[in-house]
């Protein structure tokens, strides 16, 4: 009886055999019908789609980094430049201050000798006009003190030898 | 008792002696034992450890209720035409009167008495004997018995919960979660890693080319089946279907059958004419090796799976079965002290299967997947158009697909090495 009940253990049973071939075929049919092809086709779709966006996302990144470098160069270049002319603005600047300090100085050493001259030719007109004056002032002194005694000529020619006896200045 | 029964009811039972550890003591104990009538070694063996592991046609609740299953028997009667006899249960078949129980008695083989009128049955009915007894037609003879088994019935519970499973999440991806958006949710997330974990290291690594597209669909069900079939071992009142040698035989007959229907012309011609290199001796050697070779394979398969499963259940059921053989033999204390022991083993056991559960599914679907892909493998076939030399990396390319066979049976065999012990 053991042996008997034993061997049920390992005999292959035709009923099961049957049975469960045509179940299983009906569940493979199934879920090759209506199971596997949405899922797999989905997750294969997913990965496509995650793969692709990792592509997108790097290939993005790239070019993010290559506009960045582009900007960094064209900024330094700006500041370059604007420090160029800055530099430039400044010298000309210079250049133009110290041309027109020349231009004063000039006008200024012009104007000096103008004055200078102004000043020569005034106490000239000043001496010439004193000389005159004196000259007359004299005369008529003179004149009145000797008017009967000597002409006219005689007294300029006096006076005219004193004044020359007078000291210069 | 005779010590010729005693010496094959210790065949059978050598898990339960060799947990024992005194062999000699339960062989000496067990004629005395077995005298006492109620609870003896022979039944304990039967109904304990053997009753529960094997087929039935019937569900056993045990102590609430036992639901017998629909019987179906193609019989040819004794006119000679074939009928086909649909009952309800076991007791409906026999109350019938058709058919008559020959129920296994204690003697030794004999010709049995086909039990037929209703006292001797009623009697049969409420030992339960009609359950593990054979069933003869009483005119004619039954020419395929049909019934609906336990194992049938967990074998489409196991389908009817995978089916459920990836037919809800089918519509989940048809829905857009997870082909768009992110996969939602504990179970969506956890099909997919096993999915994905057939699909790329299983399927693509030992299928050529793209042909893993055609087989993916069979690898899974199967991985799945199998997967669910065996955790359903570990639930009570239920059984493996896998612990079936008939259920492993059908799934590894499916994969033979996949890869003689998709087997490349390269793979039948290797098969038939041996490798295309060798000398014609050595061929006629190498066929039979061949096609034997691929047969046993299969059967590998089959017997593999379902081995491992009914090892580690036959493993639980003694254990348990160890406590009531204690009571026999040594009295209640001594059970008690065993129940301990013995539930603690049930346990670590329990948890070892649950390993072995999701091991013998990988194991059946990758060596599946590799069988069919040695199957569909298609040699270069410029090689074959150039002369011998050139044939050298064919060749090669089969020794490789060899040692990877041997590689993967060493990893199996280790890896399974501890269910049957």
């Amino acid at each position: 009886m053991t042996e008997v009940i034993a061997q049920s253990l390992v005999q292959p049973d035709v009923g099961l055999i049957f049975w469960k071939t045509i179940a299983f075929l009906i569940f493979l049919f199934l879920l090759y019908r209506y199971g596997w092809g949405p899922i797999t086709e989905a997750m294969e779709s997913r990965e496509e789609e995650i793969e692709s966006s990792i592509q997108r996302a790097e290939e993005a990144l790239a070019e993010a980094k290559e506009i960045q470098s582009e900007n960094k160069k064209a900024r330094r270049e700006a500041e370059r430049e604007a420090q160029r002319i800055l530099r430039e603005a400044r010298e000309s600047a210079e250049e133009l201050r110290e041309e027109e300090m020349a231009k004063t100085r000039d006008r200024i050493q012009q104007m000096q000798e103008q004055a200078q001259a102004e000043i020569e030719r005034e106490k000239q007109a000043a001496l010439q006009e004193l000389r005159d004056e004196v000259a007359d002032l004299a005369i008529e002194a003179a004149s009145k003190v000797v008017r009967d005694d000597l002409d006219g000529e005689r007294q300029r020619k006096l006076v005219n030898d004193f004044i020359d006896d007078l000291p210069k200045n | 008792m005779s010590s010729l029964a005693v010496g094959c009811r210790l065949r059978v039972a050598v898990l339960v002696l060799a947990l024992l550890g005194a062999g000699a003591v339960g062989g000496g104990s067990t004629a005395h034992a077995a005298d006492d009538g109620e609870l003896t070694l022979d039944s304990i063996v039967n109904n304990v450890i053997v009753g529960h592991a094997e087929d039935g046609n019937y569900l056993n609740f045990d102590p609430f209720a036992t639901v017998e299953l629909p019987r179906i028997m193609v019989a040819r009667t004794a006119d000679g035409a074939l009928t086909v006899d649909l009952y309800g249960s076991t007791k409906g078949l026999l109350k019938d009167g058709t058919y008559g129980l020959v129920p296994h008695s204690e003697g030794e083989g004999g010709h049995e008495e086909v039990i037929t009128e209703s006292s001797a049955l009623q009697e049969a009915f409420a030992s339960k004997a009609h359950l593990h007894g054979d069933i003869v037609r009483t005119s004619g003879h039954v020419v395929a018995d049909l019934s609906i088994t336990r194992h049938l019935i967990f074998g489409l519970l196991a389908m009817g919960i995978v089916l459920a499973i990836f037919l809800v999440l089918a519509q989940r991806y048809k829905r857009g979660v997870g082909r768009t958006e992110a996969p939602h949710g504990v179970l969506q997330n956890m099909m997919e890693v096993m999915v994905v974990f057939i699909r790329d290291e299983v399927a693509k690594p030992n299928i050529q080319g793209e042909k893993w597209r055609t087989f993916l669909p069979y690898l899974l069900s199967a991985f799945f089946f199998i997967l669910m079939a065996n955790i359903l071992g570990l639930v009570p009142y239920a059984g493996a279907a896998t612990s079936n040698i008939a259920v492993t035989g059908v799934l590894a007959v499916m994969t033979f059958v996949i890869g003689l229907l998709y087997g490349s012309k390269d793979h039948y011609k290797h098969m038939f004419l041996g490798p295309p290199d060798a000398p014609w001796p050595i061929r006629v050697i190498l066929v039979p090796i061949e096609l034997i070779g691929t047969v046993m394979r299969h059967l590998a398969l089959a017997i593999r799976l379902f081995a491992n499963m009914m090892g580690g259940s036959l493993i639980i059921f003694s254990l348990i079965g160890l406590v009531f053989i204690m009571n026999v033999l040594f009295g209640e204390a001594m059970a008690f002290g065993t129940s301990i022991i013995s539930i603690g083993f049930t346990v670590f056991i329990l948890l070892l299967k649950l390993l072995v559960a999701f091991i013998q599914a990988y194991v059946f679907t990758i060596l599946s997947a590799l069988f069919i892909g040695i199957s569909v493998e298609e040699h270069e076939h410029e090689e074959h158009a150039d002369d011998a030399h050139a044939e050298a990396p064919t060749s090669q390319t089969s020794g490789a697909l060899s040692d990877r066979l041997d590689a993967v049976d060493d990893a199996v065999d280790d890896v399974t090495e501890p269910a049957p012990a």
